[in-house]
């Protein structure tokens, strides 16, 4: 799968404070990929390096196979620290925006009017910014970060703020964004719509990666050896099976020198009476929270 | 289109729509109109009472000639001097109005030169009879009635037209005092008028960069354009509304005083030296320039449009201590204190602007001013646009001086 941004070594100091220390990864072409880290761990840097806006001081960055300043009017950017002009009328904000962007005025004017019907603000066209409520804003500063059709998008805390119906209305236009082939780096710290809607991952802390790699394969390294069962029958004296602990209706079975599979068939065997049956995994925010206060690193 | 005149133009678009702009803009030439309504309303009495005052109406002076030097009047003075035979006489005329004042020449005038004016207008009138040429012509044309050459008789009347040569260089005016002033006071107001616009225009520079700020759209900006296109930009915008302004101003003042004889009064100074129009002009763009860039980079520091204001303080008075040495400008124009500032080049656009008009400025201090001030402005752009940058992420608090200092040694 071909790259669209690589980062590599990337290293960033403010005064005796490094805020980005040898940072290495890259993102491919068309997928989620999750930049993710605590406060203060240094992702705000790091996107403000790949937006050109901070100089890096060591380090190489590709964004679209160039170097960062080259391709502005291709990357569109959500910040975390965000707002629009709110004296302006709507269309006039994302048609000045689009413009800075380089899309000609006619044309940032159709995709102004396109983005805003789907998300739901059509009628809010010619309305002043300041006359919109809160919600609204958040939708039109994320329009204002497409308006130009980018081929790749970083959201830095997209879900801030937004009530439930709109965090749906924004997962679904960042899915649909992806189903066309636009890339996206999301910045959150909503760790279960990192899971619901990202890739690959790569989590920092104290500016160095501690965790990088597909999704999938992060949760399997992390998950127990263990499987969740729900059952009324007694679960005791099972060969392979080394603890025991009860997690709401279910209990948790951690095994040792047994398999998931072998252990489901010595249940079907002495005729436990069996409601469900799963291999136990543990929750990304359970491993963020893990990571980063453990300090491990890989 | 360039995304410098983007930008330009939008900011110029958005702040000529502002009511404070507006609001702004108009009250100049809406006070002007006001005083001009007044002047109507009121124009006809107070007319009345200064033509009553300084000119007399077309009333004569009733003259009662005790020395007998100016009898009979000399057929120039008859439609404007009337004599009578008494002194009780000429009070009568002027108790009834039928003379604007008398004047009393006792029979000892030749050796005295006292003579005695009785009016009812008030001890202010009588002052202007000393400075009164007509009545100095008067006096000279009839004591001098027996000298033949018309010529001498003027010139006893009017002794002296000065030309005042300055021995640093060139005449100052060949037409006279008027012209003289004129030719001074023309360009020094337009100076002012100029360094107004610096201020002013700068003024919205440091608003812009503090709203764009403070309503945080700044980094959805400055991921599309750089800070040097995004200040550039604004430069030039902000540049044009404070000129539009002015634009206006000039244009309701010309309006308002009869237009096309304004417009000579300011041309004809500006065309009797139009090197002076021309090097402040430059010194205009240069230094709007200088303090603009200086302003944005100040505004972009503030943690909001307040503080900024207080920031930009510092370099507003720093800009404006020509302006404070005007009584210098106006006494020695090529005084050591003058020079210096005028090659300073955070002073040097302001100081020159006024010094020009004054005196003929060494070349020598107007290249090397002019030079110091393209030296600078890269580095203040330069400068400038890295304060701006850092300034602009920095949300909710001010950087202490060192913290500057250090922030510009990393950006």
């Amino acid at each position: 799968m071909p790259t669209v941004l690589e980062v590599s070594h990337l290293l960033k100091h403010y005064g005796d404070f490094t805020a980005v220390n040898d940072l290495s990864f890259s993102v491919h072409s068309g997928e989620i990929f999750g930049l993710l880290g605590p406060n203060g761990a240094g992702k705000t840097t790091t996107i403000r390096i790949l937006m050109d806006i901070f100089k890096s001081d060591g380090g190489e960055v590709s964004v679209l196979g160039q170097q960062p300043a080259a391709v502005r009017e291709r990357v569109g950017y959500l910040p975390e620290e965000r707002g629009l002009y709110r004296d302006l009328r709507v269309t006039e904000a994302l048609v000045y925006l689009a413009q800075l962007k380089g899309v000609d005025e006619t044309i940032a004017r159709r995709n102004a009017g396109a983005w805003l019907e789907r998300v739901e603000l059509q009628d809010w066209g010619r309305h002043k910014v300041k006359d919109l409520s809160r919600g609204m804003q958040q939708k039109v500063q994320f329009v204002a970060s497409l308006v130009h059709n980018p081929k790749l998008l970083i959201l830095d805390e997209p879900f801030q703020g937004l009530d439930p119906v709109t965090v749906e209305l924004i997962k679904k236009l960042i899915r649909e964004l992806q189903a066309v082939g636009t890339t996206i780096v999301l910045s959150a710290h909503q760790m279960n719509l990192v899971e619901e809607l990202c890739d690959r991952i790569v989590l920092i802390h104290r500016g160095r990666v501690v965790l990088y790699g597909l999704l999938a394969d992060i949760k399997r390294e992390f998950a127990p050896h263990a499987v969740r069962v729900k059952s009324g029958g007694d679960l005791a004296g099972i060969p392979g099976v080394v603890g025991m602990k009860a997690t709401g209706e279910a209990t948790l079975l951690e095994l040792d020198g047994t398999t998931p599979q072998a252990l489901l068939a010595e249940l079907v065997r002495r005729g436990v009476d069996v409601e469900s049956f799963e291999v136990a995994s543990v929750p990304l925010n359970d491993i963020f929270v893990q990571v980063v206060q453990g300090g491990t690193s890989s | 289109m360039n995304k410098v005149w983007i930008i330009a133009w939008h900011e110029y678009r958005v702040n000529i729509r502002r009511p404070g702009f507006i609001i702004m803009t108009l009250l100049i030439p809406l006070l002007g109109l006001i005083a001009l309504l007044v002047g109507v309303f009121f124009g006809g009495q107070a007319g009345e009472a200064m033509t009553n005052i300084f000119a007399g109406g077309n009333r004569p002076v009733a003259v009662v000639d005790e020395s007998g030097r100016f009898t009979p009047l000399l057929p120039a003075y008859t439609g404007s001097f009337h004599l009578y035979a008494s002194q009780a006489e000429g009070t009568a005329a002027v108790q009834s109005g039928t003379a604007r004042r008398l004047i009393v020449i006792p029979a000892d005038y030749l050796e005295t030169g006292r003579i005695q004016v009785v009016t009812n207008e008030g001890s202010f009138s009588a002052l202007d009879i000393e400075d009164s040429n007509s009545l100095r012509g008067f006096f000279v044309d009839h004591l001098a009635r027996d000298l033949p050459d018309a010529a001498l008789r003027a010139r006893l009347a009017d002794p002296f037209r000065a030309q005042v040569v300055n021995l640093a260089g060139e005449e100052q005016s060949a037409g006279g005092a008027m012209a003289s002033v004129l030719g001074f006071v023309v360009p020094y107001m337009l100076s002012i008028l100029l360094i107004v616009t610096i201020f002013v225009s700068s003024g919205y520079l440091l608003r812009s960069v503090s709203e764009e700020k403070t309503s945080r759209v700044i980094e959805i900006v400055l991921s599309s354009v750089t800070a040097q296109q995004l200040l550039a930009g604004k430069v030039i915008g902000l540049g044009a509304l404070g000129l539009t302004q002015v634009l206006v101003w000039i244009g309701s003042a010309l309006g308002l005083s009869g237009g096309i004889v304004g417009l000579l009064g300011v041309a004809v100074p500006l065309f009797a030296r139009p090197e002076v129009f021309v090097l402040a002009v430059v010194y205009y763009l240069l230094g709007f320039i200088v303090y603009a860039v200086m302003m944005g980079a100040v505004g972009a520091l503030g943690a909001d449009f307040h503080e900024s204001q207080q920031l930009a303080g510092v370099f507003s008075l720093l800009a404006s201590v020509p302006l404070m040495l005007a009584g210098v400008f106006f006494t020695s124009p090529n005084s050591t204190l003058i020079r210096v500032i005028s090659w300073f080049p955070l002073t040097a656009p302001t100081a020159m602007m006024l010094r020009l008009p004054m005196s003929e400025v060494p070349v020598i201090d107007i290249v090397g001013s002019i030079a110091t001030i393209l030296v600078t402005i890269p580095l203040i752009v330069w400068l400038g646009a890295k304060v701006f940058r850092l300034g602009l992420l920095m949300y909710g608090k001010r950087p202490k001086v060192m913290e500057i200092f250090r922030l510009l040694r990393e950006a």
